[in-house]
């Protein structure tokens, strides 16, 4: 048998909890706000943030390895009218911001380092028009949004 | 020397009695921008300060630190479409808003507001029965209430007013008894009418609050209970209700409905320390009279909020039993402790 012991809660005194409970509120109207005003003031990132997927087109050399190991899809291979000796087949990365979940996945398995990741989050883009072409992953925002 | 007189005097050039009847209107609209301008404070101050202790930042954009902020809602709310339900029945539904409204509005004429350097008294009415008239108006807005939840055909609508109901049977009466403790109080003092706010602002000479501990503290819960704020929410109980009585009320309307809550915890602060903390009586009380009012009802409206803030809502049997149970008896001890007190001659 175990023996159920019956804990004596501790006497509470009315509304002295409640005052507590006040008083801890009350603190806070000291301390500094935690809101970042986004627009006009960013907050830190950490070092190893990354957002936007870049392609170099001269390394890339159509192996679809980063197509395989997509995890929901995001990349698909685009055929691109480029002369590229390495790349035989004329087929590149297109990724679709809008399922990119980040993971990282296709800069690892890139044999050629072709795919990179920056840390820009600013996407140019808005209301699903996510889709880079490989050419335009190549450029900066700022050319993108031109 | 008073507000009105003062007005007179600067109109004189028009003779004694167009003078004074000028002087009438434009005292009346005084206290109506004052009364507006004080609800629409509320609403900002009471954004930034919840803003400020959940830590955000709170209305920032419209004019300087947001301070056009409740302007910009009032605009929307007033051109909004007034959705009316099916079913209605449309006059008690289109006066209700007016009710809590027009009694908020009158509530804040009774005060006696005190002087203010060269303005003189700045009190607008001198009635020998201005506490009772006081009472009449605020137990008038529980009629706005109820009427705005059985009139607008809908259920979560009779069940908040129901619950308002409720609430406002069970605080009424320990509210009108601390009442009578202070109308006790103040008859002991000589040559004063005690049913005038202006007369138990002056029987002050020590602050009812410190003589009658109990009784404050069933006041201020009365008060946030007629204003029914946060823990006595729950005639509104959004989480429940959708908004209770005010569901079926869109634009304007429910303008009147927001500013009478916030109003009524305004004007609730001021009755509160007009009553218990003697109102604008301070240091040099001949020039910043309206300044130690003013003051004493910003420490009482934050404390008011920071309870709105702080607390869960109570359930409606618990509040019921709360004030049945607890502040009756605890209103009736402190009317004996006061009776002890007068006998005395302590006041």
């Amino acid at each position: 048998m175990i023996e159920v012991k019956e804990v004596e809660e501790p006497r509470r005194i009315p509304i002295i909890g409640s005052i507590g409970g006040m008083y801890t509120v009350f603190k806070h109207l000291f301390k500094k706000p935690v809101t970042v005003q986004y627009p006009e003031e960013k907050e830190n990132q950490g070092d190893r943030f990354r957002f936007r997927i870049y392609l170099s087109t001269d390394d890339c050399v159509g192996c679809t390895l980063c197509e395989q190991v997509c995890p929901n899809l995001t990349i698909t291979m685009v055929s691109l009218d480029k002369e590229n000796p390495r790349n035989k087949r004329k087929i590149y990365p297109a990724v679709n911001f809008g399922t990119c979940t980040v993971c990282r996945n296709c800069e690892e398995i890139c044999p050629t380092d072709a795919i990179y990741l920056k840390d820009v989050f600013e996407t140019s883009r808005t209301k699903n028009s996510f889709f880079y072409s490989p050419t335009e992953l190549e450029k900066n925002e700022d050319e993108v949004r031109r | 020397m008073n507000l009105l007189t003062r007005i007179a005097l600067i109109l004189g050039f028009l003779g004694h009695y167009p003078a004074y009847i000028l002087a009438y209107i434009i005292e009346t609209l005084i206290v109506l921008i004052f009364a507006v301008v004080v609800v629409a404070g509320m609403v900002y101050f009471f954004r930034k300060y919840m803003a400020r202790v959940q830590m955000r930042i709170g209305p920032n954009r419209v004019g300087k630190y947001g301070v056009l902020q409740v302007m910009a809602d009032g605009l929307k709310l007033i051109q909004k479409e007034s959705i009316m339900p099916q079913g209605r029945d449309d006059l008690p539904y289109k006066v209700a808003p007016l009710i809590i409204f027009i009694a908020l509005i009158m509530g804040f004429v009774f005060i006696p507001y005190g002087p203010l350097a060269w303005l003189g008294t700045l009190t607008v009415t001198h009635s020998d029965v201005s506490l009772v008239i006081m009472f009449a108006l605020i137990a008038i807005m529980p009629i706005g209430e109820l009427l705005s939840g059985i009139v607008s055909n809908n259920k979560y609508a009779v069940l908040g007013s129901l619950r308002g109901v409720a609430k406002d049977i069970s605080f009424e009466v320990p509210m009108m008894l601390s009442v009578l403790a202070i109308v006790m109080m103040a008859s002991a003092t000589k040559g004063i009418s005690p049913l005038d706010l202006n007369g138990i602002v002056q029987a002050q000479n020590i602050p009812f609050a410190i003589l009658e501990p109990l009784g404050f503290f069933v006041f201020l819960i009365s008060m946030a209970a007629r204003a029914s704020y946060s823990p006595f929410d729950m005639g509104e109980s959004d989480s429940e209700l959708v908004t209770g009585n005010t569901t079926e009320y869109s634009g304007l309307r429910f303008g009147m409905f927001y500013l009478g809550l916030f109003g009524t915890i305004f004007l609730g602060s001021m009755i509160l320390s007009t009553m218990y903390l003697g109102g604008y009586n301070g240091p040099f009380v001949d020039d910043l009279g309206f300044i130690w009012l003013l003051i004493k009802t910003m420490v009482i409206v934050v404390i008011s909020l920071t309870i709105w803030l702080s607390m869960p809502r109570v359930r409606i049997d618990k509040f019921v039993t709360f004030g049945w149970k607890y502040l009756l008896p605890i209103s009736f001890i402190n009317l004996i402790l006061t009776g002890f007190l007068v006998l005395g001659g302590i006041s």
